[in-house]
């Protein structure tokens, strides 16, 4: 079925915009966009709008299409069609490494625009993240592969499907000894059979794994503990003492999302609740770190030592003689470590040691023993069978090594990126020239692509079926939202044409498993009812209880190696580009980073101290030397960070990787090494030149001043601050008259600053449901950056240890607005339910109102951020929100166009609005649920109880602008034996 | 009124420096003050216009590209939001009120040293009103729908609103262009009859009889002139004091620390006829020179002048004194954090001490007879009033923007080439009109300087008789 | 059927004697031409006071009431608005608008006046043709009498005998 699309040809005809453009199409079709390759600073970021703009030629405008197989939406529709201009939302899910979040597209005639969680999905509760919503904006990039070349000769869908069982039927004679796949980790049940059956027809075939922020050292950890590797999962909502090792289980990994949730569940203060208490331990500021009660720095090697010493302790003192083994009496940090493990034995049971997957096995290993010993084991924390083999650099070793031995004819390439994201020393860029078929299933051109011989254009996540597994082991069926956008051919039916079933096309293959493994006579209806509710029921697995090993635990954790000597290399997944997989994601990028506010750009992170005792600053670019590798970098102070040690976020550096990611950035992992992927020590800094780096910050002071801004109080003394929380609440002596706003909705939002981890998702959120546009690193370092809701990031007290907030800000819509009375031209008017209205279409753009705002939430078009767009880039837009033209003030209005499909549902339904019905895309996305809605003319309402609330206090206040969005004061719940100093 | 002040002029042996060189006939005045009109083309006033204008030019060249490309071009940002665009409007607008102050008020008051420079003033008035139009024109960021600033039935159906500022400034500004065009014009036409008849050739006979509309000096002309240039000088004096008053309230109105401030209207009027009186005398002394006009502007004018500047001066000094005690006074933790903290220590402290130096300290060498008399102090201190007073409003403005109340938001604002063509533009734009000015007008009113000339001598024959 | 005399004075004093003579012996259609303004001439040639202010405050009065209306009614009226929490009628943020407008009119109806009063644009007049007129705007001082063709020598006459110079004389049909 082909549905009419706003800037979409129906009919497939050739589209061009100038004559020139399509000789130039007709010219080159495979050929990059001119000036594709020029570097994203200055203008020209603009300037790689334009580009993305004119490669609609190379977009192949085919209409997009709902899949040819019926999908079925989460709620059902009456009639089952699509209907124009009615949303519907599809659930599917996302693989991060072997575990999977379900979501909920929202689809508009079969397009998709945004990204939610799904409400039944163990690991996402309803809640979406940061990466989940960046998925979309991939899916319709226009840089996208296209086709399948092979040999630089495209080949046609057919053919690429002759080729393949071609090639697969050359490795029948020696039972494919010389045929080797690459995968990326997953745990989708179907493409384990796939590798099952391929594995029967080719036993001699290997399979690598290849996860680049893999949990090997975890496996590797539980299996001493344990005997055989386990995937821990972490429960806290029975959790009330938490110690992170290095565990950034808030910011990274698919289950971060659900824990943000237990975790924030626990924050409230106040009678009966008990809330729960975080340590963290750990180099660089995380998104955890800077939640954490206690926060205690140290160097990324030296997390075992005080694993050990915390184990030593629960033994001496606490009697956990199991303990005994694997601790060990701490030279340093003895307060704390102490400190830390009274605390843990005081709750017993309901603490919890976790470590990161940093982390050297012998700290998960000790973490297991102490958990078990605690006997929190299996209460906040569970265990299940892992799957077995590397997945990080030793996989890629032990293929590196069979290639070299030249073993290797044929190698199939699903991983992600491989060349770039393996360490330096494997050396597999070089390695795959001597591959004769090396096949690589890309979503875009990327370094790995370039040394392959058969590339494939991968079909997005959204657009294939396939399917995945939680954590907790529950199965959700993917379904693709639409037919692929560009030629192109998913994971499913690569793999399944190696067993000639390539034409059967992924749908089938899948049913096909489905429906075997369920064997009920009603599969279909089944089926349907999978599909729409993105669950498989009954497709978890029972968590287990093994038992400790102490005394392998013991062993392991006195053999570690002791970290080696000098300043102290740590690498760390960027919390937005991760390993690098959204370098080309323009929203990412522009995201600031959640601590330093930093975006389109990476620095070597380094403390005050250590940079005052090299003598270095914020800005000066400098060499890294590890094992003989180098790299240039710009380095930054940051708050928090631990001493001699520095921090290397990954994923930067990228040197084929489009306009939006080539070059951005210093790629660290040039100094990997595979046997020290994460920890490494021994590096040098060399400064180089006198030039400064720009860096492009949304936030450049972090300092409040002194102002009662985002306000933090300790647990105990939350009482005793009442009155001064009631000098920044309640009614405000004024000449005004009151507007009334009884008997209608009185719009309101209120921002629990305890709860909230700053993680940033409502940012992305807003910008995908708001058509915010993306205005690249010039215009960010010129402080022109367009996010609606910002996160603003205040520290305080001991620069070298400070105490951390995050506050989310978006327009609070002031009931005496300061912007509106000053705009000439009524553009911004409060409408009859309070809410502080933006007219585009009537703003001249005199950016008085941004001038007269004390909240500076407004954001202006200083140029036309929104043109070119090619057509793919288009479907993406949300139809119910105005695309804002050059010159124009924008900002947050609570989602209006929320609001008014609800409004128009109930008066349809003959219903009132329910309270929690509607839900602004920051609040919906929010994972911690630190942001809530509704109505405060609505005593009932969630919101009104938290305007009502002790903790409740205005930003602002003195000015009397009655903003509509209220602040509950974030309340930390120090341990009093740590309390001071 | 006019009587005392003769006295004064009698009595006082301290002044004897007269207002009127000699006395000239009516025929020697028009010949003396039409000499640059009817001599030809100097060719140093020819240089001087290929320079302004080729600065015009550059102005012509920044609005199209900041009209084509989008103002982003420029440096604002936010919290910048406003920044050379309004700092070059306010400094042009006070610029542009020494000359109907000049014009109107001294006239109310009949002090006939400003027979000589009133119209050099005025035409200044106009040249400067007309730079400044162009900012709050071209800031906007979708200049072609300006228009709907101004209350006309719209299809929209919907109305501007008048309790913005800017409202009033769209009102304020184009009536006291209108009104100073006006008097500029009515003020103009005797002598433009005059050069109509004094004109040897036809085609300059013509021109200027029709700008002169007739004019044939009658009685009947003069009866109702008089009258009419008397009300528009009344008209205008309080209008001269309501623009910088509303202008003020662009930033008084607001709730930002250092724009919310009582005082601004008073201290913006004295701090633009401060400016205004600098901007005559830089203009004024180069040109007395040229064109030998020192027996009709002489030492007494620039001296007067050198006194309202010290008076305005001082007045400027006061309202930045209260602005800081007002900072201090209210407790006000964001008005003193801008007032004793962003401004002194800030990042933009070189500019803040720049302006205490040319508004504050620089005028009170006119305490100094010596230094009102000479004519390069004269000159020096009037620009270097002019660079005090562009700064002030950086203060103002960028200052008082880029730190305010959440320090999350806070941002450093740097302008770009485009800012700085555009500024030097209009500085190119002004010179070029004002020499066009100089070219085709007597700078000085014939007409007027005939009738003091009658009056000095009614007063001399007064004197002789006793 | 009107013809102009015209007739060159020294100095302002002989002009207005001669005004007053010429009005005693009841020519009409006297004026007087001099670069400035001439004490006295308009007695002399019996002229009343100048309307203009009136006309100007009329124009002020139309200008600022005008506004004040227009600003309430747009915005308390017409289209009523929520802005910001202040009432759509705030008197004292209309003021300045009501002000300048009151300034404005007020201006353009003065000058409006004296461009009716003084008959202006009027680019051409009988008067123009006399060469020597052309003094009038410089340093002469000039009398004209409007009068029917058959006085016109009587008045030329008359004028001379009061000491005019270059008395000259424009008849009505070559105006």
């Amino acid at each position: 079925m082909k549905l009419p699309i706003y800037g979409q040809s129906t009919d497939g005809r050739e589209h061009w915009r100038s004559l020139s453009e399509r000789e130039q199409r007709r010219a080159h079709p495979s050929e990059f966009p001119a000036g594709a390759a020029e570097a994203p600073e200055g203008f020209s970021r603009r300037g790689f709008l334009q580009v993305l703009g004119a490669s609609v030629a190379l977009a192949g405008l085919e209409a997009c299409r709902p899949p040819r197989d019926t999908i079925h939406p989460y709620v059902r529709s009456p009639e089952r069609e699509v209907v124009p201009g009615a949303a519907l939302h599809y659930a599917t899910a996302a693989e991060w490494g072997a575990e999977a979040v379900g979501l909920l597209v929202t689809t508009y005639e079969g397009r998709p625009t945004k990204v939610e969680g799904n409400p039944d999905h163990p690991a996402s509760l309803g809640a979406s993240g940061t990466f989940e919503q960046a998925l979309l904006l991939d899916l319709y990039d226009p840089r996208r592969l296209q086709g399948f070349v092979r040999g630089g000769q495209p080949l046609a869908f057919r053919s690429t499907l002759r080729a393949l069982s071609d090639l697969a039927a050359s490795h029948r004679g020696d039972g494919g000894a010389r045929l080797r796949f690459l995968v990326r980790e997953s745990g989708s049940p179907l493409l384990a059979d796939l590798r099952r059956r391929i594995q029967a027809r080719y036993p001699r075939a290997t399979f690598h794994v290849h996860e680049s922020l893999s949990s090997d050292e975890v496996r590797e950890g539980t299996r001493i503990a344990f005997g055989r590797p386990m995937e821990p999962r972490l429960r806290l909502e029975g959790a009330r003492v938490i110690l992170a090792l290095d565990h950034d289980f808030l910011g990274l990994g698919a289950e971060r999302l659900r824990l943000a949730r237990e975790y924030a569940a626990r924050r409230t203060p106040g009678p009966g609740a008990e809330m729960n208490r975080l340590y963290a331990a750990e180099a660089h500021l995380s998104t955890t770190g800077a939640v954490a009660d206690h926060r205690i720095r140290m160097r990324s090697s030296e997390v075992l030592s005080f694993a050990r010493a915390v184990a030593h302790r629960l033994a001496e003192k606490h009697g956990l003689a199991a303990l005994a083994g694997c601790g060990q009496k701490p030279a340093v940090r003895i307060r704390e470590a102490e400190a830390v493990a009274d605390d843990l034995a005081r709750v017993g049971a309901e603490a919890l040691v976790t470590a990161g997957p940093r982390q050297p096995a012998a700290v998960h290993a000790v973490a297991a023993a102490v958990n078990a010993a605690l006997g929190s084991a299996g209460r906040t924390v569970e265990y299940r069978p892992a799957p077995p083999g590397p997945t990080g650099p030793a996989s890629l070793r032990a293929l590196a090594d069979a290639v070299g031995a030249g073993q290797v004819d044929t190698l199939v390439v699903t991983a992600r990126n491989p060349v770039y994201a393996a360490p330096a020393d494997v050396g597999l860029g070089e390695l795959l020239a001597r591959v004769p078929n090396s096949l690589y299933l890309a979503l875009r051109e990327d370094e790995t692509s370039q040394r392959c011989s058969f590339v494939l254009a991968a079909s997005h996540p959204f657009e294939s079926w396939g399917d995945a597994r939680a954590a907790d082991g529950q199965v959700t069926i993917c379904q693709p939202l639409l037919s692929p956008l560009f030629e192109s051919i998913s994971e499913v039916e690569l793999l399944a044409s190696f067993l000639d079933e390539g034409d059967r096309g992924g749908h089938r293959v899948l049913q096909d498993l489905w429906r075997s493994r369920s064997a009920a006579p009603d599969f279909d209806v089944r089926w349907e009812r999978w599909l729409a509710r993105g669950l498989v029921p009954d497709t978890a697995v029972a968590p287990e209880v093994p038992a400790v090993r102490a005394g392998e635990v013991a062993a392991a954790a006195r053999s570690a190696p002791a970290p080696r000597e000098g300043l102290e290399a740590s690498f760390v997944a960027d919390p937005k580009l991760l390993d690098g997989r959204f370098a080309e994601n323009a929203w990412m990028q522009e995201l600031p980073d959640p601590i330093t506010k930093m975006t389109w750009d990476n620095a070597a992170l380094l403390s005050p101290a250590t940079a005052k005792r090299l003598g270095l600053e914020s800005g000066q670019r400098v060499e890294l030397r590890l094992r003989g590798r180098k790299v240039e970098a710009p380095l930054w102070i940051a708050p928090g960070h631990a001493d001699d040690t520095v921090t290397l976020p990954l994923g930067y550096g990228r040197t084929v990787a489009g306009p939006t990611g080539t070059h951005v950035g210093f790629d660290a992992g040039r100094l990997r090494a595979a046997e020290a992927p994460w920890i490494d020590g021994g590096l040098a800094l060399a400064p180089v030149g006198r030039r400064k780096h720009a860096f492009a910050c949304t936030q450049e002071h972090f300092s409040m001043e002194g102002r009662d801004l985002a306000l933090t109080f300790d647990r105990g003394d939350l009482a005793g601050e009442k009155h001064r929380l009631d000098e920044l609440r309640g009614p405000l002596p004024s000449l005004l008259g009151q507007v009334d706003y009884q008997g209608q909705m009185k719009w309101g939002m209120a921002i629990d600053l305890t709860r909230c981890i700053g993680c940033s998702a409502c940012t992305i959120a807003c910008q995908a449901e708001n058509n915010i546009p993306v205005v690249g690193k010039e215009q960010v370092a010129r402080s022109r950056e367009m996010h609606w809701i910002r996160v603003d990031r205040y520290f305080s007290g001991d620069p070298e240890n400070p105490e951390v907030v995050a506050q989310p800000l978006a327009c609070v819509q002031c009931e005496r607005a300061p912007c509106e009375y000053v705009c000439p031209v009524n553009a911004t008017v409060h409408s009859d339910e309070g809410l502080n209205e933006m007219i585009y279409n009537r703003c001249v753009g005199t950016r008085y109102c941004s001038n007269n705002c004390p909240y500076k939430v407004r954001r202006f078009n200083f140029f036309e951020y929104h043109r070119p767009k090619s057509a793919t880039e288009k479907m993406l837009m949300n139809p119910d929100v105005t695309v804002r033209s050059r010159g124009v003030m924008e900002k947050c209005t609570y989602c209006v166009q929320r609001i008014e499909r609800h409004r128009i549902a109930a008066r349809i339904a003959g219903q009132e609005i329910r309270d929690g019905q509607i839900q602004t895309a920051c609040q919906q996305a929010c994972p911690s649920q630190a942001i809530r809605f509704g109505n405060l003319n609505d005593p009932g309402a969630q919101v009104t109880a938290w305007h009502g609330d002790e903790r409740r206090y205005d930003l602002l206040h003195e000015l009397g602008t009655r903003p509509r969005t209220a602040y509950l004061v974030r309340v930390r719940n120090p341990n009093p034996e740590l309390a001071h100093g | 009124m006019a009587e005392t002040a003769t006295q004064v002029e009698r009595l006082d042996p301290l002044d004897p420096i007269p207002v009127l060189a000699g006395r000239p006939g009516d025929r020697e005045v028009n010949d003396q003050l039409f000499l640059p009109v009817w001599q030809q083309t100097r060719r140093g006033w020819l240089a001087l216009f290929a320079i302004t204008s080729s600065l015009a030019g550059l102005l012509v060249l920044a609005i199209s590209y900041t009209v084509a490309t989008g103002i982003g071009v420029w440096g604002n940002n936010i919290p910048v939001g406003w920044a050379f665009d309004i700092i070059n409007f306010v400094w042009w607008i006070g610029i542009g009120h020494a000359g109907t102050l000049i014009s109107a008020i001294l006239l109310l008051f009949q002090q006939r040293w400003r027979t000589s420079i009133n119209r050099f003033a005025e035409a200044m008035t106009l040249f400067a009103v007309m730079q400044a139009l162009i900012f709050p024109a071209l800031h906007t960021g979708r200049p072609w729908f300006d228009f709907w600033l101004f209350p006309y039935p719209s299809t929209l159906g919907l109305w501007p609103n008048f309790k913005s500022p800017l409202m009033w400034d769209v009102f304020a500004v184009n009536t006291y262009f209108l009104v100073s065009l006006m008097f500029w014009y009515v003020g103009l036409l005797p002598d433009l009859a005059a050069l109509r008849d004094t004109s040897k050739k036809r085609g300059a006979r013509i021109a200027y009889g029709i700008f002169a509309l007739g004019w044939r000096g009658s009685a009947r002309h003069w009866r109702h002139y008089r009258i009419a240039y008397l009300l528009l000088a009344g008209i205008s004096t309080p209008l001269v004091l309501s623009v910088h008053s509303v202008v003020s309230f662009d930033f008084a109105v607001s709730l930002l620390p250092g724009w919310h401030t009582t005082i601004f209207p008073p201290y913006f009027v004295a701090g633009a006829i401060f400016s205004g009186f600098a901007m005559v005398l830089t203009l004024v002394i180069p040109a007395r020179k040229v064109f030998g006009f020192e027996g009709v502007i002489t030492a007494k004018h620039l001296e007067n002048m050198a006194k309202v500047m010290l008076a305005t001066g001082l007045m400027v000094s006061y309202g930045y004194a209260v602005e800081h005690f007002n900072a201090w006074y209210s407790g006000d933790h964001f008005e003193s954090f801008l007032f004793f903290h962003t401004r002194q220590a800030g990042p933009y402290a070189p500019v803040y001490w720049l302006m205490i130096f040319c508004n504050v300290v620089v005028p009170n060498v006119f305490w100094w007879k010596k230094a009102r008399q000479s004519i390069w102090a004269l000159w020096i201190a009037s620009i270097l009033v002019n660079v005090g007073m562009w700064t002030e409003r950086f203060v103002i403005i960028v200052i008082s923007l880029h730190r305010d109340f959440l320090p999350s938001s806070w941002a450093m604002y740097y302008p770009t080439l485009v800012d700085w063509s555009i500024y030097v533009g209009t500085l190119g734009m002004f010179g070029t009109l004002f020499l066009l000015f100089l070219r085709f007008v007597p700078s000085v009113s014939a007409s007027e300087v005939k009738e003091l000339r009658r009056e000095l001598d009614h007063e001399a024959h007064a004197r002789a008789a006793h | 059927m009107a013809s102009y005399v015209l007739g060159e004075f020294q100095e302002e004093a002989a002009l207005c004697a001669a005004a007053r003579r010429l009005r005693e012996l009841g020519f009409a259609g006297l004026d007087a031409h001099s670069p400035v303004p001439i004490h006295g001439v308009d007695e002399a040639l019996g002229l009343k006071r100048s309307p203009v202010p009136l006309i100007g405050l009329v124009g002020m009065l139309l200008g600022g009431g005008g506004a004040y209306l227009m600003q309430w009614w747009m915005n308390a009226v017409d289209y009523s608005l929520n802005v910001g929490g202040r009432p759509p009628q705030s008197a004292p943020a209309f003021i300045p608008v009501t002000f300048e407008s009151a300034v404005l009119v007020a201006s353009v109806f003065i000058v409006g006046g004296l461009f009716a009063l003084a008959g202006f644009p009027r680019l051409h007049h009988p008067v123009f043709e006399v060469e020597a007129f052309r003094t009038a705007c410089v340093d002469g001082f000039w009398l004209s009498a409007e009068v029917e063709a058959p006085r016109a020598e009587a008045a030329a006459e008359e004028m001379r005998r009061l000491g005019a110079r270059n008395v000259s004389r424009v008849d009505g049909e070559e105006a």
